[in-house]
């Protein structure tokens, strides 16, 4: 009797600590709509674009609460890498917030969750999104989601290096690239001529940059195609780069964040950035001496990136639409949101901000690639299991052979 | 057991006498019946209470959740049976997974109590400034575990670590920005270790301390006369009677390296593929990369039978709550 208790006093001692790690999924939610003064609580969750976005997000909570005092909005601001945890929470326990500033979104327009765009916003705001962006939030013909912030990728370009090397112009095809690149390697004490971030903090971004630049695709709407023939070329030309040692060393788990950091203190040649990344070398590293350039492709063809981040509303309660509305209209308003997509250093997604910015000398390399610019297969539901195993998979190309990495990657999405 | 409650509560209220306590002599012996735990309800009420919502009611939801069918935004679609955990089982990289689960526990805590047994030794001599020293090995503990992991892995990055500068400058490294030491699954592996070791250190030397301070001095001194050696000495006689503090540590260390995620997760965070995980952070991948909440459950409760099937070994083989 008294040893089994013992045995059980093991157990159960056992069992808490092992289930400290595995309860921390179950999360507790917050209180709904306090409604005892008859106001209505709209529950915003966004993620931290950068130190600037919580006092941002401030700014626009109280110049809209003091329009409208029967209304309380109540930010959440988590990190990008919680930020898919914390909505998954959310929901599960019930308590999805009001609105939502995030990525993937067809997910949650399969399980039935969100407002269709247009009922959210005054028929003015929805007309003027560019239309190239609302259609990338379409399923099914409708739009879901709101287009928020867009960001074109480019080469950042050290001049100073390429100069050293003895290259007179930024390369505009793979083999320019890999040829300079090379030659900025072969100058030695640590240069790496071209920057290659595989690791899983943005491999998905990484890989579309080669993979589309060859000619490939990640699918549509329908199915995502990683597995496919246009994506091998490639594949192939990172694993040339980095066999010829025109990279950094270990590519495959390398993060972008801080390979950036390195681009700034100079000592990587080329590497592909983001319009924050202007703002990034201002602050630390003013003197480097750099040029953005079209990122190169295979056969030199003009091609970006564009990456959209998206405001969503969840059908919570009918009686918050108004609110919800009438908040988001607010924040479209170009007095309100060009000075927070200025602050944030993106590119705006309303016909009236760009127009607005449009004489912005930092953002205009990125303007002008925009039109060329490609988006994720964002509005397949399989698409975020895609960026999942884009994260953990690809940088798999530094030691195995190009073909078998982009079939594990597809079976992964094809798994769900 | 009664003796030492009261012995207790009698130091702590030095005012009341034995006969006021709840416990009558005599009592000692009698194995507890139906009316006495009636009677300790009030008493063992709220701790039973707390331990049914953080240990049952969650192991409770882990189980749940692993029989069913969880959207990636998180909702509920329906039981599937057993098929999360097929769905464990049959991922390619599970055995090697469970493996390097296996050697992570066992090299981290067998170099942990061999290393402590070694410090908790040095610091039950009297020496000058012994009392620092013994702060100073508690600062790891004092200090998160994350942030330590983060230390190490910073003064690891190529290009500006303060470690990797240091082997470039000495020349062990030849390239100049270093080397990749968190960037290769198996350097990044080894030095999680180092880092897990390091963490675990104090409480196993605290522990093992303790046990060294009951160690009787005539016992020591026996031993001496008859003319035993301090390597006999210390076999025969001193870890012997560490048996009881070094069951403990080690239980406690096998349950908690098991189970540690914040160290592998940040030293080997951005390795492709899956060839530096364990079971842990497997889970973590599950939860975070893939939205899988549900195959997520079914990993942990075999992870969860994993560490009792350790744990009822271990308490079978070593009897650590045995009196000595």
């Amino acid at each position: 009797m008294k040893k089994s208790m013992r045995f059980g006093a093991a157990i159960a001692l056992a069992a808490t600590a092992s289930l400290t790690l595995a309860s921390c999924g179950f999360g507790g939610g917050s209180s709904d709509g306090g409604d005892a003064d008859g106001k209505t609580t709209l529950d915003l969750l966004v993620p931290s674009y950068s130190d600037n976005t919580q006092a941002l997000w401030e700014d626009v909570i109280s110049g809209f609460e003091e329009a409208n005092p029967d209304v309380d909005v109540k930010l959440q601001v988590e990190s990008w890498d919680n930020l898919e945890t914390v909505i998954a929470t959310q929901i599960q326990g019930g308590e999805a917030p009001d609105i939502y500033n995030g990525g993937p979104f067809a997910g949650f327009v399969a399980d039935d969750l969100l407002y269709p765009a247009e009922e959210v916003v005054s028929a003015d705001v929805y007309s003027d999104f560019q239309e190239s962006f609302l259609a990338n939030a379409e399923v099914d013909g409708t739009a879901y989601a709101l287009p928020l912030i867009a960001s074109a990728r480019a080469l950042f370009v050290n001049n100073t290096l390429l100069q050293q090397a003895g290259v007179t112009a930024p390369p505009t095809t793979w083999d320019e690239l890999l040829d300079a690149a090379t030659k900025v390697s072969a100058l030695g004490g640590g240069v790496a001529g071209y920057g290659m971030p595989l690791g899983s903090e943005e491999a998905q971004a990484e890989a579309a940059v080669w993979l589309w630049g060859g000619g490939g695709t990640f699918g549509d709407a329908e199915a995502i195609t990683i597995d496919d023939p246009s994506n091998l070329p490639g594949a192939e030309q990172i694993k040339k780069m980095i066999d010829a040692g025109a990279t950094q060393a270990d590519p495959g788990s390398t993060d972008r964040s801080p390979l950036m950091d390195i681009f700034v203190q100079g000592k990587i040649g080329m590497q592909v950035g983001l319009p924050p990344t202007v703002g990034q070398i201002e602050e630390n590293n003013p003197e480097l001496d750099y040029s953005i350039v079209p990122i190169p492709t295979q056969d030199g063809s003009a091609f970006t990136l564009g990456v959209m981040d998206q405001l969503m509303a969840f059908k919570n309660d009918d009686d918050k639409k108004e609110a919800i509305t009438a908040f988001l209209d607010y924040y479209y308003s170009a007095d309100v949101y060009v000075p927070w997509v200025q602050a944030e250093g993106f590119l705006p997604v309303t016909k009236s901000g760009a127009e607005q910015l449009s004489g912005e000398e930092a953002l205009k390399p990125f303007l002008d690639v925009l039109p060329d610019a490609q988006f994720y297969p964002s509005t397949n539901p399989q698409w975020s299991a895609a960026d999942s195993a884009f994260k953990a998979l690809f940088g798999q190309l530094q030691t195995k052979p190009a073909q078998d990495v982009l079939t594990e990657i597809q079976a992964q999405v094809d798994a769900g | 057991m009664s003796t030492t409650t009261d012995t207790a509560a009698a130091v702590a209220q030095p005012g009341r006498t034995r006969a006021g306590r709840g416990t009558p002599p005599g009592t000692a012996g009698r194995r507890p019946g139906p009316r006495d735990l009636v009677r300790a309800l009030p008493w063992i009420g709220p701790a039973i209470l707390l331990i049914v919502g953080v240990v049952f009611f969650p192991a409770g939801v882990m189980f749940f959740n692993s029989t069913r069918d969880i959207s990636i935004s998180g909702l509920d679609q329906g039981g599937v049976g057993i098929d999360n955990y097929v769905e464990v089982f049959t991922f390619p990289y599970f055995w090697p997974i469970l493996l390097r689960t296996i050697v992570w526990v066992v090299v981290v805590v067998g170099v942990t109590v061999v290393l402590s047994l070694v410090l908790a030794q040095i610091l039950d001599k009297a020496f000058p400034g012994r009392r620092i020293v013994r702060l100073a090995v508690i600062i790891p503990w004092a200090a998160s575990v994350v942030m330590t992991t983060m230390v190490v892995y910073y003064g690891l990055e190529p290009y500006f670590g303060i470690i990797n500068t240091f082997l470039v400058d000495v020349g062990l490294i030849a390239t100049p920005e270093g080397y990749g030491w968190t960037r290769n699954p198996a350097t990044a592996f080894a030095w999680s270790i180092v880092v897990a070791v390091f963490v675990s250190l104090p409480f196993t030397t605290y522990t093992i301390l303790a046990g060294l301070a009951t160690v009787p001095g005539e016992v020591l001194e026996a031993a001496k006369m008859d003319g035993a050696g301090p390597a006999r000495t210390y076999f025969s006689v001193v870890l012997p009677q560490l048996r009881g503090a070094l069951s403990v540590a080690v239980l406690i260390n096998i349950i908690n390296v098991f189970n540690s995620l914040p160290i592998l997760k940040v030293m080997t965070g951005s390795i492709p593929g899956y060839d530096a995980d364990t079971i842990m952070t497997m889970i973590f991948k599950y939860i975070q990369n893939q939205h899988k909440v549900d195959v997520a459950s079914a990993l942990s409760v075999v992870a969860f039978l994993i560490v009792i099937v350790i744990v009822a070994v271990y308490v079978k083989v070593v009897k650590p709550m045995q009196e000595v």
